[in-house]
């Protein structure tokens, strides 16, 4: 007889919420870390230590240019809106 | 009236008659939509959710609110690979903008196949976002963590 065992699994996923805005910079950091790294529970403890520094590294780094981004994004933004003549919403939006 | 996450059975079925074709871009349509428990549904249903599931349906789910309405929204799908003897596949982050959902799972289905059902996700608790976003984040796509895994 000839058999072939197959297992079909289906993953465990993530649920991220905010309330009264967007997504802040600390939860995508930390959604764009787990899909970067994955520490696995049953690594030797000292590669799972490694592992998790260098996943912390990866995270301050990440939030840093998402904070980068967002300030810059804002920039653009409110000159935009400068050159339009819309000064006050240009300062409100920079107050961000 | 529970929500248990599982591969759906007619899902597994499905695979063996190429019912389903998850190749980004010249594949099927996938979508995710959201549900809830304990009447919190549209017009107050509970969602009963599991390996039993065959088709995406309106019971249960949640109510229309911001980005989201009836049906969810659709998934972009990566190609399936392979990882070691694993096949997976994968889809792209799901967001929910501006919108105000409690959720307790969810159901991936085929709405290229008459709303097939694919899996369904028990988030083991209560997901609250008010006014804001809602967001689904699939494991990373590896031999261990893949949303759809064939070993």
């Amino acid at each position: 007889m000839i058999s072939v065992g197959t297992g079909i699994d289906v993953g465990s996923i993530g649920v991220t919420t905010s309330d009264n805005g967007g997504l802040s910079s600390d939860q995508i950091a930390e959604m764009a870390r787990k899909k970067i790294v994955y520490v696995s529970d049953d690594a030797p403890p000292a590669i799972k230590e490694q592992a998790q520094v260098f996943a912390d590294r990866v995270e301050d780094v990440v939030r840093f240019y998402i904070d980068l981004a967002k300030r810059e994004e804002r920039g653009t933004i409110c000159q935009t809106l400068r050159k339009a003549g819309h000064n006050d919403i240009a300062d409100f939006i920079r107050r961000l | 009236m529970a929500i248990t996450q599982a591969m759906c059975t007619s899902f597994k079925s499905q695979l063996l008659t190429g019912t389903h074709n998850f190749t980004n871009s010249s594949g099927n349509t996938f979508k995710l939509a959201l549900y809830a428990i304990g009447g919190g549904g549209k017009s107050g249903t509970t969602a009963t959710l599991g390996a039993t599931t065959t088709a995406f349906t309106t019971t249960g789910e949640v109510a229309n609110s911001g980005s989201y309405s009836s049906g969810g929204g659709t998934l972009t799908n990566v190609t399936p690979s392979t990882s070691g003897t694993t096949a997976i596949t994968d889809f792209a982050d799901l967001s929910f903008t501006t919108a105000t959902i409690t959720a307790r799972g969810a159901l991936i289905y085929n709405s290229s196949a008459t709303n097939a059902a694919v899996a369904v996700l028990d988030f083991g608790s209560d997901k609250t976002a008010t006014s804001g976003t809602f967001t689904i984040q699939f494991p990373t796509a590896d031999a261990s963590n893949a949303i759809i895994r064939i070993a």
